[in-house]
């Protein structure tokens, strides 16, 4: 029991400071910090104070082991389902910024196209007679 | 046909750059109406400047989004510089583009707003036994859960008009568009055709869809299909 104890508790500990550290190097989001920060110290606290899980099963009724892992697997289910919609709504937004720098990149060649040969605008728009004779041979084809 | 802009043919292509000029020049071929809009799908091949050579305007995505985002781009693409109509063609050929106008007809002639082009209307197409027992078993489905009747549910070969354009450039399905997008259309009471055309053997690569995805690919489109019952267009 106490070994099994302090493996958690130490785990734990790790974890939180694994946790400090990729915030502090900004290897990862405060938004999602904090959940992990919050979680590790609920498990460092009860592996050190086990004598709160007792205060805690007394006070919310839950005596089951049962009860206690559904609710972690609610936890992680929520935090997977939380992940899940970020991924999504991000696949999104940058699905529309590839879009929008497609378009800009396209205007941008079209300008610097119109800049280098103007005669070659007017060829595309048809004003010039070379160009006639061209469709003509194209819409026979 | 009352138009002012004229019809975008928009061509999705990823690495299509043996087959990209021919098709080009054969939409070119049939006349000023029609102006192609080249979607490159982060191809690492000469598509572009194939594209180009025959004065094609090429948007280039800087990734990949797959055969539904790259459509979806062109859609956007036609709504915001006022086309009045575009058509979907394949850039590795199979679409013929001389039968162009024959999808362009109804949309313009009977008010429809979505054309498909149909293998199956009497056509010689023959495709492989089990894709037909697919696309049928497909368009039993669609008939069953929305009363939308068409042969050809997964033809990439269609055109457009401005209700279907504004639709699709807001929603259209990503990995297997084809089945799914005519759900979206119709659940927006969109009026949707199917013409006979004919389509040529592909002249290039390979299908995307293999045997063994066949399967993942039934369920996860009858899946979708499923949902978008539930979904608000």
């Amino acid at each position: 029991m106490f070994h099994i104890r302090l493996f958690i508790g130490i785990v734990s500990i790790a974890f939180f400071v694994a946790t400090f550290e990729l915030i502090r190097k900004r290897h990862l989001l405060e938004e999602y910090a904090i959940l992990w920060l919050f979680t590790s110290s609920i498990i460092a606290v009860l592996s050190l104070w086990p004598g709160l899980i007792g205060v805690l099963s007394r006070l919310t009724g839950l005596y089951y082991i049962t009860a206690v892992l559904a609710i972690i697997f609610s936890f992680i289910f929520a935090i997977l389902m939380h992940y899940s919609l970020a991924i999504s709504k991000m696949k999104e937004t940058n699905k529309a910024l590839i879009r929008h720098c497609a378009f800009l990149e396209l205007r941008v060649r079209e300008l610097e196209n119109r800049k280098k040969s103007p005669e070659a605008v007017e060829r595309a728009t048809g004003l010039e007679p070379a160009t006639s004779s061209l469709g003509s041979l194209h819409s026979t084809n | 046909m009352s138009m002012n802009k004229g019809i975008a043919v928009i061509i999705p292509a990823f690495n299509e750059e043996k087959t990209i000029a021919g098709v080009i020049r054969g939409v070119k071929g049939l006349g000023d109406d029609y102006r192609v809009i080249v979607i490159n799908d982060c191809s690492q091949d000469g598509t572009t400047a194939n594209a180009e050579e025959e004065e094609a305007t090429v948007i280039e995505l800087p990734f990949n989004l797959g055969i539904g985002g790259a459509v979806q781009t062109g859609f956007k693409y036609a709504l915001d510089h006022g086309y009045d109509a575009c058509v979907q063609v394949d850039g590795d050929g199979q679409h013929p583009p001389h039968q162009i106008p024959l999808l362009i007809e109804p949309l313009f002639q009977d008010g429809y707003d979505m054309v498909v082009g149909s293998r199956f209307l009497g056509g010689s197409y023959k495709i492989p036994f089990m894709r037909a027992f697919g696309i049928r078993l497909i368009s039993v489905y669609l008939k069953a859960i929305s009363g939308l009747s068409l042969r050809d549910t997964t033809s990439g070969f269609r055109a457009y008009g401005r209700r279907a354009m504004e639709l699709f450039s807001k929603h259209y399905p990503q990995d297997y568009p084809e089945p799914e997008s005519l759900l979206f259309a119709h659940r927006k009471k969109l009026k949707i055709t199917e013409v006979s055309v004919e389509m040529s053997y592909r002249e290039h690569g390979v299908s995307s869809i293999t045997p063994f995805r066949a399967v993942y690919y039934m369920a996860k489109v009858m899946l979708a299909m499923f949902i978008d019952l539930f979904r608000e267009f």
